[in-house]
């Protein structure tokens, strides 16, 4: 019946015990049915698409692919962050009277929604060596450091969805908020996309890239010539990384207490000052489109 | 045994909108277990989550193993010392026994994979559940997940154990075993049994405190609080108009508990069940032995 008793572990440094806690908490992550759904689905449209790359070189259009991992694991990721983070409600009252506070608890939801990140980060890789191989060029007027940022994009989405599902589940108590989050999300993408039936402008760039799951390159159409959007994909790049930012800060702001908390809305309005910065810098290069 | 004071209450005071969950409640315990009674909504669940640090009083002063829980340090050093079975636990789909646990074990800071692995089996031995560790906990019976949540609160052997009707739907063999486990906790830690169950508080609990209405009616020993029953239980052929409750018991006879046993009744050993019962009967008179 009773085993030898062990010694109560002394007060580990805050780092180790939040590395611990996110340990387990990307272990949940990687063994979401979701998430797997997400990650065979990005498998398999990427092996279609490559496929069709591989055979049609010349007029293919590899930009479309872009925001797969957007799509796979980042708007699929909000459905999952969210889950994670309401899968302990029942046992929250237990969870609270443990050493590792609600803002504990939340950062390692938050790291641990770094796992789809990785796998879309070996996407990238695998993106780049494909069209590298396939010696698919995007266009000669854009860099391979812009071309490089657009990749990225969609995998920082694949972060930022996560994140902004644990956000969602940190401030909302209503049934389905993670469906009303999706349908935001979508609905935010696709008004974004408003601007590019209009000729290019500042104003329409700004529409455009202030969504975070916007692609750069227009999707292929027998109606309409293939372009990349107008706009510093580098600072695009920037704008999303620092939504990632403020996703995260936000869902760790219910639970701060005290100094905590000030020191929360402090990063807060830091992060959106330079989000907003970012945004600018990234739509303020010549909004003309760069035709394909 | 350590008899420095565990938990120290002072004019404990708690509303929820208008309602009075806890009125001026004074209150001070050392290691062995103090068994909490009294009806539903009397205050019991809102005393235990103020003690668990999850809920904090409208008023009054909370001193729990040696330090006052405001700032974040002094509850994380509180809650390291801590175990709590809430009256109600919800557990995430898909999690086993041992996982849930486990999962507890890394928020009480078992960093290290080895002793975390090794002490979750050894909480879970306790509760008798080692066979069915690797069972998801929604498949187990209520007796068993109310077991797994019993495993958790014991993780670390705490200092200050609290305990919300952690017998709920636990079998008659299943409890005696529980009740081993708590008598052996009980001696190096403060544990805070809150139940209805009185037989439970009567085989395990050297001290006993009933609320009501947010109040304490009654803190002392519990041969104290049968004692204020002597003589006012009594056994009769039929319901005793007199008695301030009366069932027949499984000889036939009845069991009558009132002010006052009639003359010429045959009077029986009181338990303790009877003397709450008469306790709250008699609500608004102070019988507090030791308060």
């Amino acid at each position: 019946m009773s085993a030898g008793l062990l010694e109560r572990p002394a007060a580990p440094a805050q780092t180790l015990a939040l590395r611990s806690l996110a340990a387990l908490e990307a272990r949940r992550y990687a063994r979401s049915p979701l998430f797997l759904i997400g990650v065979s689905l990005l498998v398999w449209t990427t092996t279609v698409a490559t496929g069709d790359l591989a055979k049609n070189a010349a007029t293919a259009d590899p930009g479309d692919l872009d925001l797969l991992p957007a799509f796979c694991l980042g708007l699929l990721g909000v459905f999952v962050g969210h889950q994670l983070t309401r899968s302990l409600d029942g046992a929250d009252e237990a969870l609270g009277a443990t050493p590792s506070d609600r803002v504990r608890r939340t950062a390692a939801l938050c790291l641990a929604c770094l796992v789809p990140g990785v796998v879309a980060l070996v996407w990238v890789g695998w993106m780049s060596a494909a069209l590298a191989m396939w010696r698919i060029p995007l266009s000669a007027s854009i860099s391979s450091g812009a071309r490089a940022a657009m990749l990225l994009s969609g995998a920082v989405c694949a972060v930022g969805g996560p994140l902004f599902g644990v956000l969602v589940a940190r401030w909302t108590r209503f049934p389905g908020s993670a469906l009303v989050a999706v349908v935001v999300l979508a609905g935010w993408t696709l008004l974004s996309t408003v601007s590019l039936a209009q000729p290019p402008s500042r104003s329409g760039t700004f529409l455009h890239l202030s969504a975070p799951f916007t692609a750069w390159v227009s999707m292929d159409s027998p109606r309409s010539a293939a372009w990349v959007a107008g706009g510093s994909p580098g600072w695009y790049l920037a704008y999303l990384v620092l939504l990632c930012g403020l996703a995260a800060s936000a869902a760790l702001f219910p639970g701060s207490t005290g100094p905590r908390r000030t020191r929360v809305l402090r990063v807060l309005g830091s992060l959106a000052v330079v989000a907003v910065v970012c945004l600018v810098l990234a739509v303020l290069p010549d909004p003309a489109r760069i035709p394909l | 045994m350590n008899t420095t004071a565990s938990v120290e209450l002072t004019g404990i005071t708690k509303r929820y909108r208008g309602t009075t969950a806890l009125e001026g409640v004074d209150l001070s315990l050392r290691p062995g277990i103090t068994g909490l009674l009294g009806p539903n909504g009397a205050g019991k669940t809102t005393l235990l989550r103020i003690l668990a640090t999850v809920l904090a009083p409208d008023a009054g002063v909370v001193r729990l193993l040696g330090r006052v829980p405001t700032s974040a340090e002094a509850l994380a050093e509180i809650r390291r010392r801590l175990g709590y079975l809430p009256q109600e636990m919800g557990f995430p789909r898909g999690f086993t026994g041992f996982a849930f646990v486990e999962y507890v074990a890394v928020l009480k800071e078992w960093t290290a994979r080895d002793s975390r692995h090794e002490e979750v089996r050894r909480v879970l031995d306790l509760v008798d559940l080692g066979d069915v560790a690797t069972r998801r906990v929604r498949a187990l019976s209520g007796g068993q997940r109310r077991r797994v949540g019993l495993a958790q609160a014991l993780l670390g052997a705490p200092d200050l154990l609290l305990l919300d009707e952690p017998t709920t739907g636990v079998d008659p063999e299943q409890r005696v075993s529980l009740r081993q486990v708590l008598s052996t906790a009980g001696e190096r830690s403060t544990i805070v049994l809150s139940t209805h169950q009185t037989e439970d508080v009567a085989a395990l609990c050297d001290r006993v405190v009933v609320l009501d209405r947010g109040r304490i009616l009654f803190d002392g020993s519990v041969r104290d609080l049968v004692g204020t029953a002597r003589g006012r239980v009594w056994l009769a052929d039929a319901p005793d108009p007199q008695a301030r409750a009366s069932w027949r018991t499984g000889t036939g006879r009845h069991r009558n508990v009132g002010a006052l046993a009639p003359r010429g009744s045959e009077p029986t050993e009181p338990t303790l069940e009877d003397a709450y019962l008469l306790l709250l009967g008699g609500r608004g008179q102070t019988t507090g032995v030791a308060a």
